[in-house]
């Protein structure tokens, strides 16, 4: 069984069919990248995730249980959490407080080993606990908003444009410590424009273009795709 | 973070223990205060202990001294009392405009709650039955008659009840939406007060006819005054009255700081910073707003319920929309979101509009007869007040940190780490060393500089970033 299922969704903006018709599974302990331009319906498929939008059709199991139509919290509380595209972190809270926001889903004690965890992966928020998360450069926020998302100790862990507006270093750093995570045991998906990056550490990929999946493999196919390559890597 | 601010534990038993453990603590953490900040910590204890005989000390030496001597605007027993009352509200309005940030214009409503739940349920206005509870009134006595204690939870119990039936339909909706259904609700909820005073009604088992309800444009008294250990607490009392007002106060000072700082103060917080984020954190924002309603509106009703008591009497009129927006001024001028600069801009806005201006006034007409009375102009001097905060200090008195960071700087997700931080120094004073080589680290670190620019340029000049 997949860890995470999504059959056949359809989701509507009013009027607008943003998906089409997406379905796609994630297994356990994988990385899956969800590629696509702009505007093709990658953050509109996380957030009908995540349970901010609700699919008009077709269903999305949680390892068999079925998350469509729960509330957010619900589904952060089942092990599905999102660093959302833009970050978002609260920008008037300190560093840590963000973290502990992050972990708002748990109930129990939040073991320190966690926040060191954490601060292990990015130790440039170690350096800036107590700092006001909005006073943080672009590439510090997107590693908070990671970091938060990974105090709910979630089961899926998803990205979306991690990479979004980094300096090319940052880039690459940010998927380096993307993979790390994915190593000690978080199931991962990622959404990207940057096509290139997200194949380099995805097992597999889906292309997803006006709201359908028109393509999907591991991501050495993918990335060995002409068709893909001239439409996303910027290949000829 | 100081020891001091960790969060409290969900459920009674952590509250409790929250309880518990904070008493316990109290004298070793006055005595850290007072090393840590020597000086603010030896001007509050100051403040606390004039405040607390303010009311003594008024009836001895300053009352007479502005009778006989020369004449100075000492607040009375009564206005104390009402910065006491005021104060209760304007904490309570601070849990929903300050911490959740909604705006609610109807406030007063849930004052109105409060004092009716005394007038209906402390008074002889139901003369044909009578129920005497746990009161000083004589068994018999036409009317119901329960006593202050009792009333005060049940208040807040209504006022909530209320809070959560109007927020239930109306939180999901934002911003100026929200304000325009709690001002609609603050608006009516007097003048059905007003008008249920000859009630016609028969539907199953319950038959009215011409009934007075609520007392109509009179409204209702005699309300039983609070009553303890044989002492009454009502506006004849005085001082006695003043102090039962401090220990409301305290209590909501105390809840308020202790919501502030429990998973709900900070789901608050992050909801008021950015909603579709807290969402995404797993806070059940609809649960969280309408806690924040009807909290807040708990608050109120506390406040009515002493008014209607301390005075003996309540109507229709007391809850004007006037009030709401004095409310709201009170806590805007404090500072919102900060428990103490919202009690602050309460009780300087109870003083300036009934001790003040009417003093004020006093000494005008000794001048000559025909000069205005200022008391005539309250609420154009607070707008002007207001306009001329809002101008040179938007934050309010007393702001709370992360107010005043979102009033002056720039918004959320901008690197500009230097001058938030800076503005932010300056304020908290305290912390300004600590701020200040945050920042400095921050304008150190060159491979930034970059990142901000990267961020301001157009996303598709990335290199490395696949044609879109």
């Amino acid at each position: 069984m997949a860890l995470l299922e999504i059959r056949d969704i359809h989701t509507y903006y009013g009027a607008i069919h943003a998906l089409r018709g997406v379905t796609m599974s994630v297994e356990e302990g994988e990385i899956v990248t969800l590629i696509g331009s702009n505007g093709a319906g990658k953050s509109t498929t996380l957030r009908t995730i995540s349970g901010l939008l609700r699919p008009r059709q077709g269903e999305i199991h949680l390892r068999g249980k079925r998350i469509d139509g729960l509330r957010p919290h619900e589904i952060v509380e089942l092990g599905v959490c999102q660093s959302p595209e833009g970050r978002r972190v609260f920008a008037r809270m300190t560093v840590h407080e963000n973290l502990e926001m992050g972990a708002f889903s748990r109930r129990e004690k939040v073991p320190t080993a966690d926040y060191d965890r954490v601060y292990d992966l990015f130790p440039r928020l170690r350096e800036r606990t107590a700092q006001r998360a909005g006073t943080l450069s672009g590439g510090e926020q997107q590693m908070l908003a990671i970091g938060r998302a990974l105090m709910s100790a979630p089961k899926v862990l998803l990205l979306d444009e991690p990479s979004m507006g980094l300096a090319p270093i940052l880039v690459e750093q940010i998927f380096t410590i993307i993979k790390t995570i994915n190593e000690s045991g978080t199931t991962v998906l990622l959404v990207e424009q940057n096509a290139l990056m997200a194949l380099g550490i995805a097992n597999r990929g889906y292309i997803l273009q006006s709201g359908e999946i028109v393509l999907t493999d591991t991501a050495a196919v993918l990335a060995g795709n002409e068709a893909v390559q001239r439409a996303y890597l910027g290949g000829d | 973070m100081s020891a001091s601010s960790r969060p409290i534990q969900p459920g009674i038993v952590g509250w409790l223990t929250h309880l518990v453990s904070s008493a316990l603590n109290l004298p070793g953490a006055y005595r850290r205060e007072l090393e840590r900040r020597r000086g603010r910590t030896l001007a509050m204890t100051i403040l606390a202990v004039f405040a607390m005989a303010y009311p003594v000390l008024n009836r001895l030496y300053f009352q007479p001294f502005s009778r006989n001597v020369f004449p100075l605007p000492f607040p009375e027993d009564a206005v104390v009392t009402f910065m006491m009352i005021f104060g209760i509200m304007a904490i309570g309005l601070n849990i929903v405009a300050g911490f959740a940030g909604l705006l609610d214009l109807g406030y007063v409503a849930f004052y109105a709650f409060g004092a009716y739940t005394a007038a209906f349920l402390a008074s002889p206005h139901f003369g044909s039955v009578s129920v005497v509870l746990f009161s000083n009134t004589i068994q018999g006595f036409p009317g119901i008659h329960f006593p202050f204690w009792m009333l005060v939870p049940l208040a807040m119990i209504t006022a909530a009840t209320f809070g959560v039936l109007l927020g239930a339909p109306t939180l999901r909706l934002r911003g100026d939406y929200l304000a325009i259904v709690t001002l609609g609700f603050g608006e009516i909820v007097p003048v059905v007060f007003k008008n249920l005073a000859a009630v016609n009604f028969d539907f199953g088992p319950i038959h009215l006819v011409n009934a007075n309800l609520t007392g109509g444009n009179l409204g209702i008294n005699p309300i039983d005054a609070p009553h303890f250990f044989g002492i009454k607490f009502g506006s004849s009392s005085g001082i006695a009255a003043v102090y039962l007002g401090m220990i409301l106060l305290v209590g909501a000072i105390l809840t308020a700081r202790n919501l502030e700082r429990s998973r709900m103060g900070r789901a608050w917080i992050a909801i008021r910073e950015d909603e579709v984020a807290a969402e995404m954190m797993g806070i059940n924002t609809v649960r969280t707003k309408l806690l924040a309603f009807g909290l807040g509106a708990s608050f109120a009703g506390v406040a009515g319920v002493f008014q209607a008591s301390y005075q003996g009497l309540t109507t229709s009129d007391f809850f004007t929309f006037a009030t709401s927006i004095l409310v709201l001024i009170m806590v805007i001028l404090g500072g919102i979101g900060n428990i103490w600069g919202v009690l602050v801009g309460a009780l300087v806005l109870v003083f300036v509009d009934k001790t003040f201006l009417p003093w004020l006034g006093l000494r005008f007409t000794e001048i000559s007869p025909d000069l205005p009375n200022p008391s005539q102009f309250n609420f154009l001097i607070f707008g002007v007040l207001l306009v001329a905060m809002m101008r040179f200090r938007p934050e309010g008195f007393i702001p709370s940190r992360q107010r005043a960071a979102e009033l002056h700087h720039a918004p959320p997700g901008q690197a500009i780490g230097a001058a938030a931080t800076m503005g932010d120094a300056a304020i908290a004073g305290e912390e300004a060393v600590e701020e200040l080589a945050a920042e400095q680290e921050a304008i150190a670190t060159a491979d930034e500089a970059a990142e901000v620019i990267d961020i301001e340029g157009p996303p598709g000049d990335a290199p490395g970033r696949a044609g879109t």
